[in-house]
């Protein structure tokens, strides 16, 4: 009989674990907690650094885990060890057991209210990089209404003391400019502003895509933080910022504010994760057992990570890991 | 010399008592001394008029003697303290009026000269000498006995201080412990000798007066002949300046170590930080250990607690501030964009009227709009006439500058603040940060026009009638801003408006117990850890009892909580808005 693998979690790493696992003849079982597989990703509309289509991606996905046993709109909501490894009990009643436990459980975007300076849900003409994704995806959001100057925020929510994330959101920087080209792509006539602390442009094609923002798509990048965001006579947006580059203090007039959210730990998973015995990391993410050769290893027997719940990290990462993680426990199943 | 009238065991005594009133005569003169001119003269006018002289006599006998403050904080403590002072006091004062009744044991009378010098010691060691009338020998017993059921609590307190309900007491070195111990044997060989007049327990007992007493000078117990001075110059009104001279020299030697502090401090949180707190750092400024003294100054959050709870009233963040100000950091300060500030708000600049009112969001509240905005149209809705002095930014109030000890660079922008809340003629300004307000409070000069935090207004409003809410049925905690509470006792205002709109719940500690959030711009040097510890500790005190959400009335502590809460953290002006 094959054994069963607890996989929490049916976004990209989940999946990608899922699929490599069925071929390692194992039997992967997702738990996904919303109504459809596919995580963020599939929420996004392009990705980084070549403008691929996300669903390209997700549905290939989808299709590689189509004989995977996949429980939707399902929770655990306890979890204990036994002698056959683990029994999960769902929140449809239902009891899994298996032999080891993959938590895949990835990131909750940080909520842009609580960098309240930047006016999101206070201003109208203030988005989340999230809500243009749906605007690339659908062409449908009442607050972009030909907008004329439009300006990015990088780093919100990240490498931000004041909000108790000190860690850098790794793929931001460059989602930043890839939205920044797919701006000027939809309103050619707008001028395009991105405030960065320092662009992190640490993958293949992701430099090349930096000056390709500025050449091709005439996109301003401003080394600098917005500090305060307000709405003016006309709705419009006044932002106080500091070109740091030239040391001088600025104040710009916008038609619409992106702000770019960095990832977080997914806190919907924190009672499991103690159940299972799992430390948080200094950044509030999971702690994997060592970063270099038991990245996908946690400190408890049996429970594995993948994907963002340990970090932040872009698609390619999560993928590799989600591979990484299959051969992990085929190797953890088959030693026992 | 006849051994009744004098016996070698009376010199110890002789000894430590001629060196401590030496001792005390001399650092009066240099405390004096080392006031400024104009604050000498305060003294002296104040020590004449009636009113602080009927203070000083009220507190003298008050604090000193019966420790009213330690009563009203915990009474066990207090009959501790009082027992003890109030006792020895008593046997003091029995013991001289004594003097005049006492018959000499061999009807042997000393006359001129050698009466003098035997009244030093007589009152002190009269059993040995003398006999006394009843009346008196039973006074003096019950005072005796009183004193030593004190030491008996200190004796407990000691060694399980949580039986008389402190968690953490001040660490003491070896002098300290030693003059503790003089201190606690005094009594008990008073009383045997006494009862048995056997020599070695007489000399006992001088021998742990001269300890007690030439030790005094370099211990904590020297604040008991200062905190009289200290009273006498609080109430004449004088204010912190040199960091260790005069005034702080003064406060520095009354603070009694007593630690009440230690558990009231929001750093306390973390044992480790504990070592922070007022009670160590007088210590180290007495010690003149300046490194640590000048670092836990710059790591107090300023939030006013310990000053609050001493039993002594000693403003020692008013001391850390001095130490701050007599630190020459480097900050490159520009200020010269002052001369080309305008004057406020374009929109009003056109409308000639003059407005009632002239809000001051402040630094902090530009960046927690979501206030600005629900004062607008509270101001709105109440129909008040009102001039939004920064909308488009403004001048800092000056606060951080101030905190950061430079006087000079806060009266820069103070000045320019003044002229321009002149200018618009308003006779009302109101202020949405207790950061400002405090400021503004204390160091501008805005003669006739009122100074309201938005919680007052808001209350004043809705109070009058201008301002119509509904009431809700959510469930509100309200967390005290330091700033807006303990330094000016506003606690009523934001608590009557909360009311109007919802209900109130109660934090575990509240009003001038309230704990920092943990933000304060205070500190210099705190890490963010240990800031997030503090506000972990007052996210869960306001908790308490569960409410919806949690309501304040500072936008730094709003900012601060909203990263630890587990429910909505809104402005007292959010709140009302909803409900307008």
């Amino acid at each position: 009989m094959k054994e069963n693998i607890l996989i929490i979690g049916g976004g990209a790493a989940g999946m990608e674990a899922a699929t490599q696992l069925q071929k390692l003849g194992l039997n992967p079982i997702i738990v996904e907690k919303s109504e459809k597989l596919g995580g963020h990703i599939a929420q996004w509309d392009r990705l980084f650094p070549a403008f691929h289509p996300a669903k390209d991606v997700v549905d290939q996905m989808l299709d590689n885990v189509k004989g995977v046993d996949v429980r939707l709109n399902t929770q655990v909501t306890d979890i204990q060890r036994d002698n056959n490894g683990f029994k999960a009990n769902l929140n449809n009643g239902e009891i899994i057991d298996a032999k080891a436990v993959v938590l895949a459980t990835g990131f909750d975007l940080f909520k842009a209210e609580r960098k309240q300076e930047y006016g999101y849900g206070i201003y109208n003409n203030v988005i989340t990089s999230l809500e243009l994704e749906k605007f690339f995806r659908t062409g449908k959001d009442e607050r972009i209404n030909n907008p004329k100057k439009i300006g990015f925020v990088h780093c919100v929510g990240a490498r931000d003391v004041k909000v108790g994330n000190t860690y850098c959101s790794k793929v931001c920087c460059t989602t930043a400019l890839k939205q920044a080209c797919e701006m000027k792509e939809v309103f050619p006539d707008a001028e395009v502003y991105t405030f960065y602390m320092d662009l992190r442009m640490f993958g293949p094609g992701y430099e090349d895509l930096y000056l390709k923002t500025q050449k091709d798509y005439d996109v301003k990048c401003i080394r600098g933080r917005v500090c305060e965001v307000s709405e003016d006579m006309d709705g419009r947006l006044v932002i106080k910022a500091e070109d740091t580059l030239f040391g001088k203090p600025l104040r710009m007039t916008l038609d619409l504010l992106v702000l770019m959210c960095s990832m977080e730990k997914n806190k919907s998973i924190e009672a499991i994760q103690q159940k299972l015995g799992i430390a948080n990391n200094s950044d509030g993410f999971m702690q994997n057992k060592d970063m270099y050769l038991g990245m996908n290893d946690s400190k408890q027997d049996g429970v594995f990570v993948a994907g963002t719940c340990t970090a932040p990290k872009s698609l390619p990462d999560t993928i590799g890991e989600a591979r990484s993680v299959a051969v992990e426990v085929f190797n953890y199943i088959n030693n026992k | 010399m006849n051994q009744y009238i004098f016996h070698p065991f009376v010199l110890p005594f002789v000894l430590g008592m001629a060196f401590v009133l030496t001792y005390c005569l001399v650092g009066l003169v240099r405390i004096i001394a080392q006031l400024p001119k104009d604050d000498r003269k305060k003294l002296w006018r104040s020590l004449v008029t009636p009113k602080t002289a009927w203070a000083n006599i009220r507190d003298l006998f008050g604090d000193c003697l019966f420790h009213v403050k330690i009563w009203k904080r915990n009474p066990i403590l207090g009959y501790m303290h009082s027992a003890i002072a109030f006792g020895w006091f008593m046997i003091i004062v029995i013991g001289h009026v004594m003097l005049f009744t006492l018959k000499p044991l061999q009807g042997v009378e000393v006359e001129g000269f050698a009466r003098t010098f035997t009244n030093f010691y007589y009152p002190i060691f009269y059993k040995h000498f003398a006999t006394e009338t009843p009346v008196f020998a039973f006074l003096m017993d019950f005072f005796l006995l009183v004193i030593i059921s004190g030491i008996l609590i200190a004796v407990v307190k000691k060694i399980y201080s949580k039986i008389v309900g402190v968690k953490r007491v001040t660490k003491f070195g070896f002098a300290d412990n030693l003059v503790r111990f003089a201190l606690w044997t005094i009594f008990p060989f008073r009383l045997i000798a006494e009862k048995s007049n056997i020599m070695a327990f007489w000399w006992l007992y001088s021998i742990d007066l001269m300890i007690f007493m030439c030790m005094l000078p370099f211990t904590r117990y020297m604040h008991i002949p200062t905190e009289a001075l200290f009273i006498l110059l609080q109430h004449a009104g004088l204010k912190a300046r040199e960091p260790r001279k005069g005034y702080n020299l003064a406060q520095l030697y009354s603070c009694p170590s007593c630690g009440l502090c230690i558990d009231a401090c929001p750093m306390s949180v973390n044992d480790k930080n504990s070592g922070n707190t007022s009670a160590y750092f007088m210590k180290m400024m007495r010690n003149g250990d300046s490194e640590d003294a000048k670092r836990i100054a710059e790591t107090c959050l300023m939030c006013g607690k310990c000053v609050m709870i001493c039993p002594v009233s000693i403003e020692s963040c008013d001391i850390k501030w001095s130490q701050r100000a007599a630190t020459p950091y480097y900050i490159n300060s520009d200020h010269s964009y002052l001369d080309d500030c305008g004057c406020g708000d374009a929109s009003n600049a056109s409308n000639c009227k003059t407005p009632s009112v002239v809000y001051f969001a402040g630094c902090m509240t530009q960046l927690t709009p979501k206030i600005m905005r629900s004062m607008k149209q509270i101001m709105d809705a109440a129909g008040d006439d009102y001039e939004f002095l920064d909308k488009d930014g403004g001048i800092c109030c000056g606060r951080p500058m101030l905190l950061s000890g430079k006087v000079a660079e806060a009266q820069a922008m103070i000045a320019k603040n003044t002229e321009l809340i002149k200018k618009s003629g308003a006779k009302k300004l109101v202020l949405s940060c207790p950061i400002c307000y405090k400021v503004f409070k204390d160091e501008y000069q805005l003669e006739s026009i009122e100074i309201q935090h938005h919680t007052q207004y808001i209350n004043e409003l809705i109070k009058n009638g201008k301002l119509k809410v509904n009431k809700g049925d959510v469930n509100y905690v309200y967390h005290d801003p330091c700033e807006l509470g303990r330094a000016f006792g506003v606690y009523d205002e934001p608590r009557e408006v909360i009311e109007n709109v919802g209900n109130l719940r109660k934090a575990k500690s509240e009003k001038e117990l309230s704990i920092c959030c943990g933000g304060s711009l205070g500190s210099f040097n705190l890490t963010q850890q240990e800031r997030d510890e503090i506000t972990q500790n007052s996210v869960n005190d306001l908790m308490f009892n569960n409410p919806d959400e949690i309501v304040t009335a500072c936008p730094l502590c709003l900012k601060t909580f909203a990263k630890k809460s587990p429910v909505q953290v809104k402005d007292i002006a959010e709140i009302v808005c909803e409900k307008i």
